[in-house]
């Protein structure tokens, strides 16, 4: 089960992951079209720095997860197959449960859709984008 | 080959089975309940009154669940007693089931204030799929509705009359909604967002009658005076359902107290969720944390002990999360500091313009609770400073900060960081 990693001391704090992250989630794929889509798709992972150090926070698709245990609406599961916490959003109320129990902070909420944006490790289409987007390679998937 | 019993069939009773099920593929388990359908989302009936989700999106658990499992589910089954001696217990319609463990997740019921008219038609709890349904099959005819309590049982019940066009009245005794989670500072807040939606917060009052012959009319208020109405929604707070063990040896104060392992003081009785009264983290005393996500927890423990392991229950600490017109609010722990408590500081931020309220509660230099308004990221990385009992002297200045998240308290934490390199 191949897993995102980050080796911070690349990490320059540039963001490219987030802008990629957002493109890959929104409508059109293309950074021009996507800023102006009527709902802006907003990045999966932040790059938040400590003591001058950069760590982008991402969902760590826990096995012993502890949003799936809070969603209220069963909206979330640990998928064994792929090793993924998936989020079906026809299901999710916005209740923000999980913001509240992810240990990592890894999970926020887009008061707008009233969904939490969380990595989905860009589904099925292979490397995540943000893996692609890193220039310095510090974003592994392994 | 062994013979379980569930009683209660809701977010304990289905993580206690998933955990014995992960163990022990072959032994018996019984599931009962005494409501009429498949497991649902209790929490979730506010949205199904409100129109925002439909009936089938309730279920907390696909059909095929209890086949798959291999559970027997009997429905509409209230157990009368337990009989801890000859490890069995008798129901209402006298049929008995024995067991070799036993788990106790009954759940809890509103409570309801005893004044004159409180069991008229048209007065409800807000719990179950059958209140959600009566109440909604009233709000073809219903005109106005009077919500009684503040809390948040009480709050999603009146936001969703709200979004049905009934014009809500919510009637609260003390001088802010949520006092249970929320400082007056956060709470305002809440009340604000509401009464734009033009909810009627009503503060200082309690209800003293059900005025009506037949139908509902009004409801009267300390005050004396009457507020028209044919709906009432009462969310004054629930108590767990300890019936079944009153006249046993179980021990019990308001719910059924429990161990570290989850246990009662019956080793092969154990009990999680609303009715279990555990070890809180905050209060550092057993206490009732009727929610949702500690009742899974608890019941995952529970049901893992019950098939053989040994996993020990660190306790609960009060966690809530809700959202009302765009406002997101988690409060965590404690959430106000009584004036006679020695050693408690706080922390506050407030950003009327962003609408951003945020205060921290510590106790030497430990997070006891944690209020979020406006902004809740990171809500989760509070509840592990909380849960783990890191110090945060070293990152005082940083809790309160726009961008603070994990990274912060990556060296504070036990866990050997895999993630980052």
């Amino acid at each position: 089960m191949k897993q995102l990693y980050y080796e911070v001391k690349k990490c320059l704090g540039c963001r490219s992951c987030e802008i990629a992250c957002a493109l890959a989630h929104s409508l059109s794929g293309e950074l021009f079209k996507a800023v102006k889509e009527e709902v802006l798709s907003l990045p999966r992972k932040k790059v938040l720095s400590s003591k001058g150090r950069n760590y982008p926070v991402s969902c760590r698709h826990c096995k012993d997860a502890k949003c799936v245990d809070a969603c209220i609406a069963a909206a979330l599961n640990f998928n064994k197959e792929n090793g993924t916490v998936s989020h079906d959003e026809a299901r999710c109320v916005g209740c923000w449960m999980c913001v509240m129990v992810c240990p990592y902070g890894a999970i926020r909420p887009n008061i707008t859709t009233r969904i939490p944006l969380r990595c989905d490790k860009c589904k099925d289409k292979g490397e995540p984008a943000c893996v692609a987007a890193c220039p310095t390679g510090a974003i592994i998937l392994e | 080959m062994k013979q379980f019993v569930i009683i209660g069939n809701s977010a304990a009773g289905i993580a206690a089975i998933e955990a014995i099920r992960e163990r022990d593929k072959e032994s018996k388990i019984i599931v009962i309940s005494d409501e009429d359908y498949a497991t649902y989302c209790r929490c979730l009936i506010s949205y199904y009154l409100s129109g925002e989700i439909k009936e089938g999106n309730l279920f907390y658990r696909p059909e095929s669940f209890y086949k798959e499992n291999n559970i027997e589910l009997l429905l509409n089954k209230k157990v009368s007693r337990i009989d801890h001696k000859k490890n069995r217990i008798i129901c209402e319609d006298k049929s008995i089931l024995n067991f070799d463990a036993l788990l106790i997740a009954t759940g809890a019921h509103p409570k309801f204030p005893e004044i004159p008219g409180i069991k008229k038609q048209g007065v409800f709890g807000f719990r179950t799929i059958k209140d959600a349904k009566e109440i909604g099959g009233l709000l073809p005819i219903t005109k106005a509705a009077c919500v009684v309590g503040g809390g948040l049982v009480g709050l999603k019940a009146a936001y969703a009359l709200k979004k049905r066009d009934i014009d809500v009245k919510v009637i609260i005794k003390s001088n802010q909604v949520l006092s249970q989670i929320l400082d007056f500072e956060a709470a305002s807040l809440v009340a604000k967002k509401l009464q734009e939606q033009a909810i009627d917060l009503i503060f200082g009052q309690d209800v003293t009658e059900v005025i009506g012959n037949g139908d509902i009319k009004a409801v009267k208020l300390d005050s004396g005076k009457a507020l028209g109405c044919s709906l009432i929604i009462v969310g004054k707070g629930v108590s767990p359902n300890i019936d079944l063990i009153k006249e046993t040896e179980i021990k019990f104060n308001q719910g059924i107290i429990a161990n570290n392992l989850l246990q009662t003081n019956m080793p092969n009785i154990y009990t999680a969720g609303d009715v279990c009264e555990s070890f809180d983290l905050t209060l550092g005393a057993l206490s009732l944390n009727a929610l949702w996500p500690i009742a899974v927890e608890q019941g995952r423990i529970a049901g893992a002990n019950m098939a053989g392991a040994n996993f020990g229950y660190e306790g609960s600490v009060a966690i809530n999360s809700i959202e009302f017109f765009g406002l997101p609010v988690i409060s965590l722990g404690r959430h106000k500091i009584k004036d006679k408590e020695n050693g408690f500081s706080e922390l506050k931020l407030e950003d009327t313009k962003a609408g951003v309220y945020k205060k921290l509660i510590l106790k030497n230099n430990l997070l006891v609770g944690v209020i979020l308004a406006g902004d809740i990221k990171s809500g989760g990385v509070f509840l592990r400073l909380i849960r783990e009992k890191i110090e945060v002297s070293s990152i005082k200045d940083k809790l309160l900060q726009e961008n603070f998240g994990f990274p912060d308290i990556i060296d504070l934490v036990k866990e050997k960081e895999r993630l980052y390199v």
